[in-house]
C-alpha cells in the first residue's frame, strides 16, 4: 500500500513538502502579479517558481517512494498547482466585472466601482 | 459570640464589595469607553470579547506552566501535573475562540439583519450561563482534577478526551447555549431580512452545534471512540471554523474595505465550496494509525493535497485586490493583524500541515511533537489573529469609530504586541519542530517507537534545549499578550479625528 | 464584455458549494457506516475484547509490507480465563478509567493525545515490563503507585499517584492488552516487543 519514507530521506521529504506549497503559492503570487503588471521578467519568475514546483514534486515522489495510486497524486499537483491560479484568477476578473471600467490589468479603486 | 463573629464578617464582605466597585468605577474612569456607542448587540458582543481576553490570557499562563514541566518535571508535581495544566491550556484556547466567534456574530447580527436582536434578553442570559458554567468546569479542572474509573467521573469531573475533556453535564449546557445563540441568530435574520452570509452562517451554525453531539458518548472500543472524536475535532477545526472565520472576514471586508456584497458573496460561497470540498473528506488524514481500514491513507492524502487549494485561491484574490483598496484602511491595526492572519494561515495550515501529513511520512511524525508545532501555528495564524482584528474593530466603534490609522499617538503599543505575539508563536512553532523532528528520527525511526526509544529522544541535548527555546518565546508571546491587553483598553483614547466612513461601491 | 458568466455568478456558486458540501458529507457518512463496521469488536481489524486471553505479538508482515499485530496461543491475563462479556467488563472499566484519569493529557493513544510521555499503543508489548513473567506484576505495582515505581530513564519525568486501586489497574493492563491487538495499519514503525529475541 504505501511504502514509508527511508530515514535518510527524512530531511528531504520535509523540504520538498513544504517548498511545493511555497513554490505553489509563490508562482500564483507571480502569476497574478504578472497579469496586474504586465512584465516579462515577473512572468519569467513565475514560470521559474513553477518549475521548482514540479522539481519538489519529482524529489518527493522519489522520496516517498509513490507508486501506483501515489503517482496520480504527483501528476495531480503538478497539473493542478499549473492550473488553479489561472482559473482562480479568471473568476475574480469576471466576478468583479461590473466594478471596474476594464476587466484586465486594473488599478481602479473598487471603492468607486 | 456567633452572631457578632457573623455580623463581622458580613460587615467585612460589605466593605471588601464597596472596594471592589469604587476600583471598577476607577477603571471605567481609566478606560472613558462609552457604551452609549454600542448598539444593544454590540453591547453583548463586547461581554463575550472581555471573557474571550481572559480566556486567552489562561490559555497562555496554563500553556507556560505545562512548558516549564518539560523542561523542570518536578514543578508543581501532584499540585498541578502536567496532564492538568495541557489540559486547562489547550481548552481554554478552544472556548476563547469561541466566545470570540460568538460576540463577532452578535456584534454584526443587527446591522446585517436590519433589526434588532429578537432575544437580546435570553443572549444575556446565555452568556452568564455559558460563562458560569465554564468557571465551573475550570475549578473542577483544578480542584478536583480526577475521579475513579466509572461514569460519574465521565460526567461531573472530565471526560478525558483531548480538547473536548469538559464534562458531560457541561457538554448538554453548551448544546443548550448554542441553540439559543442559534436561535437568536435565525430568528433575527427572520425577522429582518436574510442575505447570503445569513444563510451560510446559519447553516454553519447548525454543522457546529450537531458535530459537537457527535462528541458526547462514551465507547468502550477506542477505535470508534477516536473515529468520532475526529468527527468533532477535524471538523470543528478544519471545516466548520473556517467557514465561520470566512463569514466573519466576509462582512468584515464589506465594512472595513466596502468591498460590494455581491462579490463578497460569491467568494463567500467559493470558499465554502473550497473549503468543505477538502476539508469534510481531509478528514481522512485522521484515520491512517487509528484501526480504521486502509482506504483512508489514500483518501487522506489525497484531500491533503488539495487542502493548500484554499490558500492559492487567497493569494491570487489578494493580489488581484491590491492596488485598488489597500491600505486606506483607518484601523490599522485591525488590518495589520488581518494580514497576520492571511500569513498565519498560510504557514501554519499550508505548509505546516502539508509537511507531515503524508502517510509515508506521518507514520513517523504522528503523535509527536511535529503536531505540537503544526497547532501552535495553525490555531494562533487562522483563529486567533482574526479574533484580535476584530477585537481592534470592535474598540474602535466602542470609542465613537475614531481614527485608527497612520499617524495616532502610541501606535508603538500595538505595533510591539503585534511583533511579540507573532514571533513568540513563531519561535514556539520553530522550537517545536526541531525537537519534533529529532523524535521522529530517534524515537519512531531509530527506537522503533518503544518507551526506552521515547526517552531517548526526549533526553536528547536537541529535545532539551528546544524545550528551553519553546519556554522563551512562550514568555515573548506572553509579554505580546500583557501589551495587546493594555493597548486594547487605551488605543484611541484622547483620538479626536474620525475614521472615514466606508461606503460600499 | 462586462456581463457576468455563468461560472461567475453568485447563483452558480452558491449552489456548487451547496452540492459540494452535501456530496463530501454523503461520501463520509457512506464511508463511516462502513468503516464503524470493519472497526467493530470481534472484527478482523478490532479484536474482540476476549483476546486478552491470548499471546500478542507484533511483528512485520512481508507480504502486507507493514507491522502487523500476531494473535498467538491462550496466554492468560492473571491467570484466568475469561468469558467475553467478563472480558468486555474487564476491558471498559480500564477505558473508563483511562479517561477519568486523564491519560490522554500526557500520553498519546494510538498516537493521539499530549506528548509529555510514551505512547500507549503498543505498551504492553514494551521492552521496559523486561520479561513477560515480571510484566503484569510490574505494571499494576506502577500503575497503582507510580512514584515509588517510576520508569524515568533518566528523565526525571514521574507520572504522578492518580489513585488508581488495584481493580481499576487490571482493567487497564486489560484495556492495554486488547488495544495493542488493534491492526493500525504498520503504526508504530519498527516497534521490537518483548517478545522479541535480542
Amino acid at each position: 500500500m504505501i511504502e514509508p519514507v527511508a530515514l535518510e530521506d527524512f530531511f528531504i521529504t520535509f523540504f520538498s513538502s513544504a517548498l511545493i506549497i511555497l513554490a505553489g503559492a509563490g508562482y500564483a503570487l507571480l502569476f497574478s502579479w504578472s497579469k496586474v503588471n504586465p512584465s516579462i521578467r515577473i512572468k519569467i519568475a513565475a514560470y521559474v517558481s513553477y518549475a521548482v514546483l514540479v522539481l519538489a514534486v519529482a524529489v518527493l515522489t522519489r522520496a516517498a517512494h509513490f507508486q501506483g495510486y501515489w503517482l496520480i497524486i504527483s501528476v495531480l499537483m503538478a497539473v493542478g498547482y499549473f492550473f488553479a491560479p489561472i482559473g482562480i484568477w479568471h473568476l475574480c476578473v469576471k466576478t468583479h466585472a461590473g466594478s471596474n471600467l476594464k476587466n484586465n490589468n486594473n488599478n481602479n479603486n473598487n471603492n468607486r466601482g | 459570640m456567633n452572631t457578632s463573629g457573623l455580623n463581622e464578617a458580613a460587615q467585612k464582605a460589605a466593605a471588601l464589595c464597596e472596594k471592589s466597585r469604587a476600583c471598577v468605577n476607577d477603571f471605567k474612569a481609566w478606560v472613558q469607553l462609552d457604551s452609549r456607542n454600542l448598539s444593544d448587540g454590540q453591547q453583548l458582543a463586547v461581554k463575550y470579547f472581555i471573557v474571550a481576553v481572559i480566556l486567552f490570557f489562561a490559555q497562555i499562563l496554563f500553556g507556560l506552566l505545562a512548558a516549564t514541566q518539560f523542561i523542570f518535571p518536578g514543578f508543581l508535581y501532584e499540585i498541578l501535573d502536567f496532564s492538568v495544566n495541557r489540559m486547562i491550556h489547550i481548552n481554554a484556547m478552544i472556548v476563547w475562540m469561541l466566545y470570540g466567534f460568538i460576540g463577532c456574530v452578535y456584534w454584526f447580527l443587527e446591522e446585517e439583519s436590519g433589526t434588532e436582536i429578537v432575544g437580546l434578553k435570553l443572549g444575556n442570559i446565555a452568556f452568564w450561563v455559558l460563562t458560569a458554567a465554564v468557571t465551573l468546569v475550570v475549578l473542577v479542572y483544578l480542584l478536583v482534577q480526577i475521579g475513579p474509573g466509572k461514569d460519574s467521573s465521565l460526567w461531573f469531573i472530565n471526560e478525558g478526551r483531548e480538547y473536548i475533556e469538559a464534562p458531560r453535564w457541561a457538554d448538554i449546557g453548551i448544546v443548550v447555549v448554542m441553540l439559543i445563540f442559534f436561535y437568536n441568530v435565525v430568528a433575527t435574520f427572520s425577522k429582518g431580512k436574510w442575505s447570503g452570509i445569513a444563510g451560510v452562517l446559519t447553516l454553519d451554525l447548525v454543522a457546529l452545534a450537531g458535530l459537537y453531539t457527535a462528541g458526547m458518548f462514551y465507547m468502550t472500543n477506542i477505535t470508534h471512540e477516536q473515529y468520532w472524536w475526529w468527527w468533532v475535532i477535524h471538523l470543528w477545526v478544519e471545516a466548520t471554523w473556517e467557514v465561520l472565520v470566512g463569514v466573519i472576514m466576509a462582512w468584515s471586508l464589506m465594512k472595513l474595505l466596502g468591498v460590494r456584497r455581491k462579490i463578497v458573496q460569491t467568494w463567500l460561497y467559493i470558499e465554502v465550496a473550497l473549503m468543505f470540498g477538502s476539508g469534510i473528506l481531509g478528514l481522512g488524514h485522521h484515520y491512517f494509525w487509528i484501526g480504521t481500514p486502509e482506504y483512508w491513507l489514500t483518501i487522506g492524502g489525497f484531500f491533503s493535497a488539495l487542502e493548500p487549494i484554499p490558500l492559492v485561491a487567497m493569494v491570487v484574490h489578494a493580489v488581484y485586490d491590491s492596488g485598488s483598496h489597500a491600505l486606506k484602511s483607518g484601523n490599522h491595526p485591525a488590518l495589520a493583524w488581518i494580514i497576520a492572519q492571511a500569513f498565519g494561515n498560510f504557514f501554519g495550515a499550508g505548509v505546516w500541515g502539508f509537511m507531515h501529513t503524508l502517510p509515508q511520512i506521518n507514520l513517523y511524525t504522528h503523535g509527536t511533537q511535529w503536531s505540537a508545532s503544526h497547532g501552535h501555528l495553525a490555531f494562533f495564524g487562522a483563529y486567533a489573529t482574526i479574533n484580535i482584528a476584530f477585537f481592534y474593530l470592535a474598540i474602535q466603534h466602542w470609542r465613537g469609530d475614531v481614527w485608527m490609522g497612520g499617524g495616532s499617538q502610541n501606535a508603538w503599543r500595538w505595533k510591539w504586541a503585534l511583533g511579540l505575539l507573532n514571533g513568540g508563536v513563531l519561535g514556539m512553532t520553530i522550537a517545536l519542530l526541531i525537537a519534533g523532528y529529532e523524535q521522529s528520527f530517534i524515537e519512531r525511526a531509530v527506537e522503533g517507537s518503544t518507551w526506552g526509544g521515547y526517552f531517548t529522544a526526549q533526553n536528547h541535548p536537541s529535545f532539551q534545549s528546544a524545550m528551553i527555546w519553546r519556554l522563551f518565546f512562550g514568555g515573548m508571546t506572553f509579554a505580546g499578550f500583557i501589551l495587546l491587553v493594555w493597548d486594547l483598553l487605551t488605543i484611541g483614547k484622547g483620538e479626536t479625528r474620525k475614521a472615514p466612513e466606508i461606503i460600499e461601491s | 464584455m462586462n456581463e457576468t458568466p455563468l461560472w461567475a455568478s453568485e447563483s452558480f456558486w452558491k449552489k456548487t458549494a451547496i452540492w459540494v458540501t452535501a456530496g463530501s458529507f454523503l461520501i463520509l457518512v457512506v464511508l463511516t457506516m462502513d468503516s464503524l463496521s470493519k472497526t467493530s469488536a470481534g472484527s478482523k481489524r478490532v479484536p474482540a475484547y476476549s483476546v486478552i486471553n491470548k499471546k500478542i505479538d507484533y511483528q512485520y508482515d512481508k507480504e502486507l509490507h507493514k507491522f502487523m499485530p500476531v494473535i498467538g496461543e491462550t496466554e492468560l491475563l492473571f491467570g484466568k480465563e475469561y468469558s467475553e462479556e467478563e472480558a468486555r467488563q474487564l476491558v471498559d472499566l480500564g477505558k473508563k478509567t483511562t479517561q477519568a484519569k486523564n491519560c490522554m493529557n500526557c500520553h498519546t493513544l494510538l498516537g493521539n493525545g499530549a506528548y509529555y510521555a510514551p505512547d500507549l499503543t503498543k505498551a504492553w508489548l514494551d521492552k521496559g515490563w523486561i520479561s513477560k513473567e515480571m510484566r503484569e506484576d510490574m505494571m499494576v505495582k506502577f500503575l497503582m503507585d507510580p512514584e515509588n515505581n517510576a520508569r524515568t530513564y533518566g528523565s526525571n519525568r514521574k507520572m504522578p499517584n492518580l489513585k488508581i486501586t488495584e481493580q481499576e489497574a487490571k482493567g487497564v493492563i486489560a484495556f492495554l492488552k486488547w488495544m495493542s491487538s488493534i491492526d493500525t495499519n504498520g503504526f508504530p514503525y519498527n516497534f521490537k516487543t518483548i517478545n522479541a529475541e535480542e
